[in-house]
């Protein structure tokens, strides 16, 4: 059962989007609870008060970061989209086993899977999910927030419609996304301590982004080779 | 802090600039479409306003009695009962008051 693993460590998410990726989490968690409280709006007047001033101030931090992160970051941010917006044969292919998590979680087989990239299609789907939603959250909530009066009533009323929707569908991604996260441990250590996978982590989900984009690098932090 | 602790790396050439370009200018396009739809919105909203105004000016100018207190029958309501203007008999009457509801909802 157990083989020898290559621990060799590769960089895949560096020090910039593990900030960033933080920032998100600790403002999107509030942001998703205080959510569903404005919308069952369980509360007392005073809570409810709280609660709505709790989604403000989380909000304006997650948009601080998306900003911030698109401005510092914006050659990140275009790799992203590039990887999160691709689509192939072999996307399809994934779809139509759905990687093979539901073969491995409820019938304990291995099915063949065609090889992914950096992300898998299901993460692209969730990342594309991320970009747009987060978008239409971040500037839907401006105008609820800022200048209700002020806007267009139908304009208004949309972009209501808009966030909740936004904000239902990323809130449901969410526990999927937790899930997935600790179920794939080597990435999750990966994204919240040091940002290094293992290379047979890397080779086993990620095949065609170990072939096509990495490349090794010396300890002292220069370049030996290129490809 | 010099020494790096893992031995590979995306090899961030790997995207061409011809690509980086374009994916960029997309993204930055469709950030400016919600701006640039927002703003329309909000001038052909100003537009609206304007002309009612217009139209209310309009109305004010043909109009035979502009002003309230021309209007012969609050005349007759302070000539015959109310007295005078901000008097206690009109106080009472036509002065609105405001219950705090807010207190009043479970």
């Amino acid at each position: 059962m157990h083989q020898e693993h290559d621990m060799r460590p590769i960089l895949k998410h560096p020090l910039n989007v593990r900030i960033f990726h933080y920032i998100l989490l600790l403002s999107f968690l509030p942001l998703a609870a205080t959510g569903l409280l404005l919308f069952f709006k369980p509360l007392s007047q005073e809570g409810m008060q709280l609660t709505y001033d709790v989604h403000i101030i989380a909000g304006i931090i997650m948009a601080l970061d998306a900003v911030a992160f698109t401005i510092m970051a914006f050659d990140r941010v275009v790799l992203f989209i590039a990887r999160v917006f691709s689509f192939s044969e072999r996307d399809v292919k994934w779809f139509m086993v759905l990687g093979g998590y539901p073969q491995k979680f409820l019938l304990g087989k291995k099915v063949p899977i065609p090889p992914m990239n950096k992300y898998n299609s299901g993460q692209k789907l969730f990342g594309a999910c991320v970009l747009i939603g987060g978008t239409v959250l971040i500037l839907s909530g401006l105008v609820l927030w800022l200048i209700p009066h002020a806007a267009p009533r139908d304009t208004v009323w949309f972009l209501g419609q808009a966030h909740l929707v936004s904000g239902l569908v990323l809130t449901a991604f969410l526990p999927v996304h937790l899930f997935l996260a600790v179920y794939r441990f080597d990435d999750f250590k990966a994204m919240m301590i040091h940002g290094n996978v293992p290379y047979h982590d890397a080779a086993e989900y990620t095949p065609l982004w170990v072939k096509n984009e990495i490349a090794p690098v010396a300890t002292n932090g220069e370049q030996l080779t290129s490809k | 802090m010099n020494k790096k602790k893992h031995l590979f790396a995306e090899d961030s050439f790997f995207l061409s600039r011809r690509k980086f370009m374009a994916v960029g200018a997309a993204f930055v396009a469709a950030l400016a479409i919600p701006i640039g739809w927002f703003t329309s919105k909000l001038e052909r909203r100003n537009e609206y306003i304007k002309a009612r105004s217009q139209g209310l000016y309009k109305d004010d100018s043909l109009a035979k009695k502009r002003v309230s207190h021309a209007n012969p029958a609050v005349e007759k309501y302070y000539k015959e009962f109310g007295g005078e203007p901000l008097g206690h008999t009109s106080h009472e009457l036509l002065h609105t008051h405001f219950v705090d509801r807010t207190k009043l909802s479970s």
